[in-house]
């Protein structure tokens, strides 16, 4: 599924005097069926981001393609649940919003907004759990009396359970401990891998993003100033510029490069840039 | 002198006991990081310190006992900052927020325009006094969350996952107020968080888990503890899993913290 801006902006509050300028002039193409990563601090412009993805918002100018649908201002969107359909957004603390008490009512609530069919509610429910590695018995529990990590895995199944092809994911990892953030990075990666979808992770988490992204955009101020794979971006001298520091394990090897001179390449895996320390300093 | 004193705390949530006979003390002017799983004990601990859950158990906060009677009191000792500022706005201007709890000390007017602006400078958010703090960006909003938490100048400071949703610009600003009320004001602070990186700017660890402490002390003992880490499926600093991998491999002696100290030491 095609996803592309074409020279976006948006702009809060427009012809106010308290107008905010969130979003200059965007040209990006989502890479299709990969986890595209979209970091930068805090008012960024990340969330606006997707919230134009969704139609949530609409731009003050340019356009987006989403598939056949085009979200344009002054453009009506015929039918905006055929395009919110396959774009499922879990919103940063997905849980805070929970209203339903048992996991089955709250996973089959976003499905009542679509035209799924009656006989395959229940269906779908079970399948959006075990795709989050839950299994049925989750369907009566009480939805509030879920550990964290179970509640954002019900969050998300929440919005696979009516099938989009994208899945945004805004801050998935916030308020997680190391055992519960763990297992949603393979979530994550089972989503791509088994399911086919388009993931997206709006974060300013760089450990997170260089453990599962394929693509980073990074945003600072509003506007896409980086973009590329993970080892171009987190290589990038101009990240400090927009308040990112890299991932720990490439910042020790260029540290390394910087002070020693000794090229010791870029690891992923800390076993490896162990093995190749002990290499150059023996 | 422990400025937080539990001994024998007993509390359960319905038929869940989370904590038995548990005791801790903290000294007064420590920096401490409290770690553990998620449903380790760590919020609930702080709700019962803020006295927001009852427990019968003998509880002293710098000497008060927590009790009905010195509730209010003991909460002017604590300032806290929660992980979603969000949450903890109520006025229309961050000035407003920020004066908040000197009004219910029923300070005079003229004194808390001052003190607020004092906080605000201190903090650095001068500029963003007039301001709506819903339409704040999300390290500002935690700034100005700080800024209430300091205002009525507390003995205690209680980040709850407070620097999770920051950028490494505020974060550091943030650490760098946190040295300084730390090193000058002698406060305690104890800040709650998940992230392990984290827990390298304290002075202490303590470790939850299941209700009950698995290991307390200075930082450079417990993070030795990797062991322990590991069965708890807790991931240690980079820093630290670094260090003592190449401590295995005899490259270094001991932790090291310090990127830059780190590669010196290795290639020296």
């Amino acid at each position: 599924m095609e996803i592309k801006f074409n020279n976006v902006s948006y702009t809060y509050n427009p012809n106010s005097p308290i107008k905010k300028k969130a979003l200059s002039n965007i040209d990006l193409a989502i890479k299709e069926k990969q986890i595209n990563g979209i970091i930068g601090r805090s008012g960024s412009g990340k969330t606006t981001l997707v919230e134009l993805l969704n139609a949530l918002l609409i731009p003050t100018s340019g356009n987006i393609k989403v598939d056949e649908f085009i979200i344009q201002k002054d453009k009506k969107i015929v039918n905006v649940n055929n395009l919110r359909v396959n774009i499922g957004l879990v919103f940063q603390f997905p849980e805070e919003q929970f209203f339903n008490l048992k996991v089955k009512d709250e996973i089959k609530f976003g499905m009542k907004y679509f035209d799924i069919k009656a006989d395959e509610i229940d269906n779908r429910c079970i399948e959006a759990l075990n795709m989050v590695g839950l299994d049925d018995s989750y369907l009566n529990r009480d939805t509030f009396k879920l550990s964290s990590g179970e509640m954002r895995k019900v969050a998300i199944a929440s919005v696979l359970a009516f099938n989009p092809k994208v899945v945004i994911l805004d801050e998935p990892t916030i308020g997680l401990d190391s055992s519960s953030k763990k297992n949603l990075i393979n979530l994550i990666r089972l989503l791509k891998v088994k399911y086919d979808k388009t993931i997206i992770v709006i974060t300013h988490d760089v450990d997170l993003l260089h453990q599962i992204s394929d693509y980073i955009f990074v945003l600072d101020n509003g506007k896409l100033v980086l973009e590329g794979d993970k080892y171009q971006v987190f290589t990038s001298e101009e990240l400090l510029n927009y308040g990112l520091i890299p991932p720990k394990i490439i910042e020790f090897e260029k540290l390394v490069l910087e002070n020693k001179n000794i090229k010791i390449g870029y690891r992923d895996d800390i076993n490896d840039l162990i093995k190749d320390i002990y290499r150059y300093a023996k | 002198m422990n400025i937080i004193d539990i001994k024998g705390l007993n509390f359960k949530y319905d038929d869940k006991i989370i904590f038995e006979n548990f005791n801790l003390q903290i000294k007064s002017g420590a920096f401490i990081s409290i770690i553990g799983q998620n449903g380790s004990g760590k919020s609930t601990l702080i709700k019962i310190l803020l006295g927001l859950l009852k427990c019968d158990s003998e509880i002293k906060i710098d000497d008060l006992v927590l009790n009905k009677e010195n509730l209010k009191e003991i909460r002017k000792k604590i300032g806290i900052v929660f992980e979603n500022p969000d949450n903890q706005f109520i006025a229309e201007t961050v000035m407003d927020d920020i004066a908040f709890s000197l009004e219910n000390l029923k300070m005079k007017p003229r004194d808390i325009r001052r003190k607020v602006k004092e906080i605000a400078n201190y903090v650095g958010i001068s500029h963003l006094l007039e301001r709506e703090p819903h339409s704040l960006s999300g390290g500002e909003k935690q700034l100005v969350s700080l800024a209430s938490a300091l205002v009525h100048e507390p003995k205690i400071l209680i980040l709850d996952e407070a620097l999770t949703m920051v950028d490494i610009r505020v974060r550091k600003q943030i650490y760098n107020i946190l040295d300084d009320i730390h090193e000058n004001k002698n406060m305690t602070i104890i800040n709650i968080t998940h992230d392990m990186d984290e827990i390298l700017y304290g002075e202490e660890i303590l470790l939850l888990d299941d209700g009950k402490i698995i290991l307390k002390g200075p930082k450079e003992e417990v993070l030795l503890e990797e062991k322990t880490f590991n069965k708890l499926n807790l991931e240690l600093p980079f820093m630290v899993s670094l260090s003592i991998k190449l401590m295995y491999y005899g490259l270094i002696d001991h932790l090291i913290f310090d990127m830059n100290e780190m590669v010196n030491e290795i290639w020296k």
